[in-house]
């Protein structure tokens, strides 16, 4: 049992409309989600994501292809036969319900006794920090309130898999910071497989053990938050997650999966190559803003590339720059970490050297 | 900084709307006033009496109208409001499809057609079938009656269903409620003001037909309405304002009694 994957989607396809409005809004997907892990599907709006998770949940049957639970094939089965919960990005609370009638809504349709609904309850309303409201109206209770009795009502019945849909959208940013640990926590303690379903690449970045990127109905790169960031093996990985600097070049040399590339404008520079690809010719190289900084004046000589500096943004922990590099069009961007008391260094028009940490640029498959 | 624009402080707005009120309220001011009049005239008043009601209660004939009245409205209106439930649930708890509007219209024909078409068609029709069955009860009333109302219920039921959100019914099913018990748990609880609106509504709206059932009732099947039509063409008394105030004051108390019962859900 322990080495079967929690979820298995295999090759399925959703498509919605017929004829030429067809629309394959998941399209010929393959992913494995292991046991116990916190599990996300990270993409724009539109990508496909949604669908998927409907798709877990029984409330969209796939067109085509398979999808397992714990090995089992549940593709056909209704969402009230299949052993996964939802949290829904509404939070969709009964509002004819109490809170702790909601939690205890699921095993009540189980069908399970009144001793053990009601000792099931308290003990979810314990784990959320709910207790003192547990006989309130939940139209009565705040936003983060409902967001935990929704967490509790779907964790309640024990799935085997909870699947949660954008369920921070909601909240404000401190309450999403608040919630984004307490989802951890609450994962760690349960051991249940979550399904997380996000936009925002920073609630991807944090909470995830490992990410799915998705665009267009596809999985585009499945990894650890580090590997997507480190590694993104696609354009659209790399622009998605965080901000990336593109420069375009051509393959000096290779080795030892490290090639020389030649970008004209900002130079050779060493660009690692994702495994199994060699390419010889045009390759885009990637380079993150944090891995540049700006020369000293009086080193200007040295740098990896010149340009102009555009536009100055202060960000309190970091300051961004904007660069146009000497050939006039290419853009840049770096990223500095503020120091204490720091005056600003530059200003909008300064003409600006840049030098690159090493290890830091890699090359795309595409 | 400039001021919102608001219809009530226009010139003219309250004496339009205090003309509407009494449009709408004096007449019957009036007519409750003078069932109370110890003589016979309608516009003479001769003192204060209530004469006119204990008439109304003495008069077999009110009293059967009344419990011939009741009887089809409680029927009709429990028979239109689930028809109506279902064909509610069947037009909003789907997709939209190509056809649902023609089904929303095929639901509310009896709001569009002339009343007094469907009355003579129903004549034509139920003459029919009594020769063939032989059989002339209150059924073709109660038929009659159903067929009017289910719009009339339909309507709130329709307009409750789409403001609930499906998510709720969703999730229902994903906390492993059947569709049955998605209905009985989720659906049935939130839709219950909405079907009381429709059940008031078409009892109300039963209560009070007189065209329709005109042309259908056989001999002896007078309800309340067509009692009083009736009593028209002779010399009118009182006893008529004393049954209509009597009328008035059951549908407050029906509206009253939805109000706090719906003010108290939700």
């Amino acid at each position: 049992m322990a080495d079967l994957n929690a979820v298995e989607i295999r090759n399925v396809s959703k498509i919605f409309g017929f004829g030429e409005f067809a629309f394959a809004a998941v399209n010929d997907t393959s992913v494995a989600i292991r046991q116990n892990e916190f599990f996300t599907l990270l993409g724009p709006s539109g990508c496909g994501k949604t669908t998927l998770l409907r798709l877990i949940a029984g409330f969209e049957f796939p067109t085509s292809g398979e999808i397992l639970l714990n090995g089992e094939n549940i593709a056909a089965m209704p969402p009230f036969k299949r052993p996964v919960n939802t949290v829904f990005q509404s939070y969709a609370l009964f509002p004819h319900m109490t809170v702790a009638e909601n939690i205890g809504f699921g095993l009540q349709m189980l069908g399970r006794p009144k001793a053990e609904i009601q000792a099931r309850v308290a003990e979810m309303l314990k784990l959320v920090r709910m207790e003192e409201l547990r006989g309130r109206r939940t139209s009565q209770i705040s936003g983060g309130q409902q967001q935990r009795v929704a967490l509790a009502r779907a964790l309640a019945p024990q799935p085997k898999v909870l699947l949660l849909d954008e369920p921070l959208s909601a909240l404000d940013y401190k309450l999403r910071k608040d919630m984004q640990i307490e989802l951890k926590r609450l994962q760690a303690e349960t051991g249940i497989t979550f399904i997380f379903v996000t936009h925002d690449q920073e609630e991807a970045l944090t909470m995830s053990d490992r990410v799915a990127v998705m665009s267009a109905g596809r999985i585009l790169q499945v990894g650890s938050p580090r590997e997507i960031y480190d590694a993104p093996t696609d354009r659209f990985v790399a622009d998605f997650i965080g901000e990336t600097n593109f420069l375009k070049g051509r393959v000096v040399s290779t080795e030892n999966g490290i090639a020389e590339v030649d970008t004209g404008v900002a130079g050779h520079i060493a660009a690692a190559l994702p495994t199994g690809f060699s390419p010889d010719g045009e390759v885009t190289v990637v380079l993150r803003p944090e891995h540049a900084m700006l020369c000293p004046p009086d080193a200007m000589g040295e740098c990896q590339m010149t340009g102009t500096l555009e536009n100055v943004v202060y960000f309190g922990t970091d300051t961004h720059y904007h660069v146009v590099l000497s050939d006039g069009v290419t853009p840049f961007t770096l990223r500095e970490q503020n120091k204490p008391m720091q005056a600003a260094r530059f200003a909008q028009g300064d003409r600006v050297g840049i030098s690159v940490e090493a290890n830091a640029a890699r090359v795309l498959r595409n | 900084m400039a001021r919102q624009f608001s219809v009530r402080r226009q010139t003219g707005f309250t004496a339009i709307a205090m003309m509407c009120f009494f449009a709408l309220y004096l007449p019957i001011a009036v007519l409750v006033v003078y069932a109370f009049n110890a003589g016979t005239s309608l516009n003479t008043w001769e003192g204060f009496s209530l004469q006119w009601f204990v008439k109304a209660f003495e008069n077999q004939q009110v009293i059967e109208a009344s419990i011939r009245s009741l009887q089809i409205a409680v029927v009709a209106a429990l028979v239109a409001t689930a028809a109506a439930t279902m064909a509610a649930l069947a037009t909003t708890r789907t997709e939209p499809y190509r056809g649902l509007t023609l089904k929303y219209a095929f639901i509310n024909q009896p709001l569009m057609i002339p009343e007094i078409v469907t009355a003579v068609a129903l004549l034509i029709f139920f003459s029919r079938i009594k020769v063939w069955t032989g059989y002339s009860g209150l059924g073709y009333l109660i038929a009659a009656h159903t067929a009017f109302c289910i719009p009339f219920a339909y309507l709130p039921i329709r307009a409750r269903l789409e403001n609930m959100d499906l998510t709720l019914e969703r999730a229902a099913a994903d906390l492993y409620a059947t569709p049955w018990k998605t209905f009985r748990y989720v659906t049935l609880p939130l839709l219950w003001p909405g079907i009381l609106a429709g059940l008031m509504l078409a009892f109300v709206i039963s209560l009070d037909d007189v065209v329709i059932t005109e042309f259908v009732k056989s001999a002896g099947q007078d309800t309340l309405p067509t009692y009083m039509l009736g009593q028209l063409r002779r010399a009118i008394t009182p006893e008529m304002n004393a049954i209509s105030t009597l009328f008035l004051l059951l549908s407050i108390c029906i509206v009253t009694v939805f109000f706090f019962v719906n003010k108290k859900r939700i």
